[in-house]
């Protein structure tokens, strides 16, 4: 169906693609695994027509093809849903679809056949979307169901998906990779690019595998293992294995007492969570998400008050009704769930970036003076000390950073200040498996020092491996909590559970 | 090696065959690709060429309504070569002109966008007027006082549209704009009333008397407006550059969330940068009325406001930019007069090469996110 021979793409000095071959069949899910930087974004860019290839040629049911942009793409029926949604918030879902797709000059004649189009295929697929809703409105599965239908309706037969599941829960990822299967069924071509090595193994057909530019490997699920795949990816071994606390603390460090948080509806979005961490453990908050993290995560870090119940900090006191300033000052810092929203900004440079800490903890000069020097000799001894790669140069901006990298410069500064409290959410969202392996290196090393190490994650995998005691957040409450080893099935029960 | 394969199997680029004609017409349209990085060398020499394409599209529209280049060049070297007379008066018109880029750039640089600084300088200069006409305060201390009243007078005026959107979150392009228009109201009931000139009976103020105009420097006509606008500068490049409040305002513009969430002030810093717009929005009106027109006229504040954003944008609002900038402004505005005496061009020709550099430059920004392809 598509067939990619010999496809090589550089960047300035940099060969992000190096001769690669690939190819997808019709009724076929092909899985592209490879860490961040091994050309797989690339490559699936120069599939749909965003780049250029430098050399190499591209076949779309064996006839040769060059596209001059995206739209020849999307006519040669290969549409792609992109990791970051593209979708007009303040458009309806049937409106979002027509800015893709207008088959007729007329505009209500458009909307009805896009209108008559979109509800047969949503029912065909078995989605439950109502076109007139705001697209801002629906969940980040449904935004993510409607550019699905955005490239079905436009007549797409190869489908490029990029980590569509880094951004769902557990429940809606395997309803994915149902609906995936139900398209293959009817006759589409299927490309998953991911870092989920589970997903690859137990949904795709076959298996290929990039790393630095070149595909090293075409395997079938069959002939592999997890252990056997993830060091095809990276290349060497990766073995994560969980380490338990020695050191936990006997009276808690920080304690939450029946916070109730509203949103911005004006609904209780946390009501009365309570729990207590240890300092010298990781205390993991597995659920569902929408069940309250972000709000939890942002009272934790002060920027949103609670209207009921205390944080109290073994002696501090009562902290409830701090800012975010004190709130760091106490010694609490953060790696946010989006690093490019709450982490880094993107436009300021690596050094800037990483000093901001330091200079709101009153280092680095005084408010008349920013010592610069200082700034770059402690960034410099920080992005070796953290094992920040891709830093040419410390003025460059934090957004040339592949997200592994970026996640590491957040680490590096949040704890630059030697914290008592870590909150991680997500800390390994859209991570490939050795850059989550050192976020979670990290983690751990935090708390052998005696940090108290609140982790927030949709995802039960991290949970499990990382935590020392576990909270299900459910519907705003911890629901249950156990401490580990706990078992996955006891703790999927309590995220779903309605009692 | 793409398009001789396609042109040696003759297969069209799109699948409708219909289309091959037109797409081979096309091939000379450049491809576009979002660059993965720009460095420091290729923004300035993007920027100097955006700047080189606006010179040669002034000089095109001079030629047009027949200035020759020739003539142009001899006009530009008067102005500059043929004494200090006028290099004196270029400088005096260039200093309110630092000042009031210095006052947008400063809002700027908080993403708040003042485009309300003519009703800034009108306040600021009716609060500095007030302590003329009322001799308030000894003489020696007069002047500080006016400058003093001018800024609280620009501060009072930003106030409002800082609370409405700092605390409620309304436009501040349009109370900003709107308030302009208040100011100016405020001026002429003013100056057709009570603050009428008693001797001739116009409509501005009564002349400051010697110890409310700004000394003069010793050289040419300049006075101290100059001097002020220059240390303006260093202040605020000082503040914006070295000191940690620049370096902290510097995260509120390019990402709020982010800064809140590390526990930046964004709001008291936006509050700053405020404040620091409007008083130097005020300090603009001082620098007119007491180092250049000696009171307060009806029109004093014309056009500043187009060309304090204007000296912002293509100053990229770091303080050096704006000063050169004002002083590019200055020598046209200047260039312009003596075109409209000497070959009656008329002065709206001089705000369409305003208007043609702010698009070239504004234009070159797509160059920095994107790079061409050119295939044939």
């Amino acid at each position: 169906m598509l067939e990619i021979n010999s496809v090589s793409k550089s960047f300035g000095g940099f060969q992000a693609l190096d001769r690669t071959d690939f190819d997808v069949k019709i009724g076929e899910i092909h899985a592209l695994l490879g860490e961040n930087g091994a050309g797989k974004s690339t490559l699936m860019n120069v599939a749909c027509g965003l780049y250029a290839p430098d050399s190499g040629t591209l076949k779309v049911n064996d006839k040769l093809i060059a596209f001059n942009g995206p739209q020849d793409a999307a006519a040669e029926g290969i549409g792609m849903v992109h990791q970051h949604f593209k979708l007009v918030a303040s458009f309806s879902v049937l409106e979002n679809i027509m800015l893709f797709f207008n088959p007729d000059f007329s505009y209500g004649k458009s909307k009805e056949i896009v209108a008559s189009k979109a509800k047969t295929l949503a029912k065909d697929l078995g989605f439950f979307i109502d076109l007139e809703s705001r697209a801002g409105d629906l969940s980040i599965a449904d935004q993510q169901k409607v550019e699905i239908l955005k490239v079905l309706i436009a007549g797409a037969k190869i489908i490029i998906l990029d980590e569509p599941t880094a951004v769902l829960s557990e429940d809606e990822g395997a309803n994915l990779m149902r609906l995936i299967r139900k398209l293959a069924i009817a006759g589409t071509a299927i490309i998953l690019v991911t870092h989920k090595i589970r997903e690859a193994l137990d949904h795709c057909d076959r298996i290929t595998v990039m790393r630095s530019g070149k595909k090293v490997h075409e395997v079938l699920p069959n002939n592999v293992d997890g252990a056997s795949l993830t060091k095809l990816i990276v290349g060497e071994n990766i073995i994560s294995t969980t380490q338990y606390s020695n050191n936990k603390s006997d009276a808690p460090l920080i304690q939450f007492k029946g916070i109730t948080v509203l949103d911005e509806r004006g609904r209780n979005s946390l009501s009365r969570a309570s729990f207590q961490v240890f300092s010298g453990e990781i205390y993991g908050i597995a659920g569902v998400g929408g069940n309250g993290q972000n709000e939890l995560a942002a009272v934790i870090m002060g920027l949103k008050k609670p209207i009921e119940g205390n944080i109290e900090i073994t002696g501090i006191g009562d902290v409830t009704l701090d800012t975010a300033i004190k709130r760091r000052r106490d010694g609490i810092s953060s790696i946010p769930v989006d690093r490019y929203l709450h982490g880094l900004a993107g436009k300021q440079s690596v050094l800037e970036n990483y000093s901001i800490a330091a200079a709101m903890r009153g280092e680095l000069g005084s408010w008349l003076r920013f010592n610069k020097t200082l700034a770059k000799s402690k960034v410099k001894e920080a992005m070796i000390k953290f094992d920040v790669q891709g830093v040419n140069n410390i003025n460059q901006r934090a957004s040339l950073l592949s997200g592994g990298n970026a996640q590491k410069l957040v680490i590096a500064r949040e704890f630059s200040g030697n914290p008592k409290i870590v909150l991680a959410h997500s800390p390994s969202r859209g991570l490939d498996v050795r850059a989550g392996a050192a976020v979670h290196d990290r983690l751990r090393a935090a708390r052998n020092d005696g940090a108290a190490v609140i982790l927030i994650s949709e995802d039960l995998d991290e949970i499990l491996l990382m935590s020392d005691r576990i909270g299900v957040l459910n519907r705003g409450q911890i629901f249950a909590e156990f401490d580990a080893p706990a078992t996955r099935s006891d703790i999927g029960k309590a995220m779903v559970s309605h009692a | 090696m793409l398009n001789k394969a396609n042109e040696n199997n003759n297969v069209p680029i799109s699948g409708k065959a219909s289309s091959s004609e037109k797409k081979r017409n096309l091939q000379f349209i450049p491809r576009l690709e979002v660059r993965q990085n720009s460095p420091e060398w290729l923004r300035l020499l993007i920027y100097a060429f955006s700047l080189l394409v606006g010179c040669v599209c002034a000089v095109l529209v001079m030629y047009c309504v027949g200035v020759n280049p020739t003539d142009l060049i001899q006009e530009i070297s008067i102005l500059l070569f043929s004494g200090t007379r006028t290099v004196g008066s270029v400088l005096a018109q260039t200093a309110p002109l630092i000042i009031a880029g210095l006052a947008t750039a400063a809002a700027f640089r908080a993403n708040f966008w003042n485009v309300g600084l003519e009703g800034q300088m009108i306040v600021g200069t009716i609060f500095a007027s007030f302590i003329a006409i009322h001799d308030i305060g000894p003489a020696s201390l007069r002047l500080f006082l006016m400058a003093f009243a001018a800024m609280l007078g620009g501060i009072i005026w930003i106030a409002p549209a800082g609370f409405l959107k700092l605390k409620l979150g309304i436009n501040e392009v349009i109370t900003t704009l709107l308030l302009n228009y208040v100011a100016f109201n405020l001026l002429l009931h003013l100056l057709f009333g009570a603050w009428k000139d008693p001797v001739s009976g116009f409509p501005h103020s009564a002349q400051f008397d010697l110890v409310e105009r700004l000394p003069k420097i010793g050289w040419e006509n300049l006075t101290y407006a100059l001097p002020l606008a220059v240390s303006l500068v260093l202040l605020i490049w000082w503040i914006l550059s070295f000191s940690r409040v620049g370096y902290l305002l510097s995260f509120v513009s390019s990402n709020p969330s982010m800064a809140k969430a590390v526990g930046v002030p964004v709001l008291g810093l936006s509050i700053t940068a405020i404040i620091m717009s409007g008083a130097i929005g005020g300090l603009t009106g001082f620098a007119i009325a007491s180092g250049l027109e000696f009171r307060m006229t009806r029109d004093f504040f014309s056009g500043f406001l187009f060309s304090g954003v204007l000296i912002a944008f293509l100053g990229r609002n770091h303080p050096i930019g704006v000063a050169v900038v004002a002083l590019f402004m200055a020598m046209l505005v200047l260039l312009g007069q003596s075109l409209q005496v000497f070959y009656q061009v008329p002065f709206a020709l001089i705000q369409l090469i305003q208007a043609i550099f702010i698009i070239c430059v504004a234009a070159s920004e797509f160059f920095l996110t994107y790079r061409m392809h050119w295939r044939n």
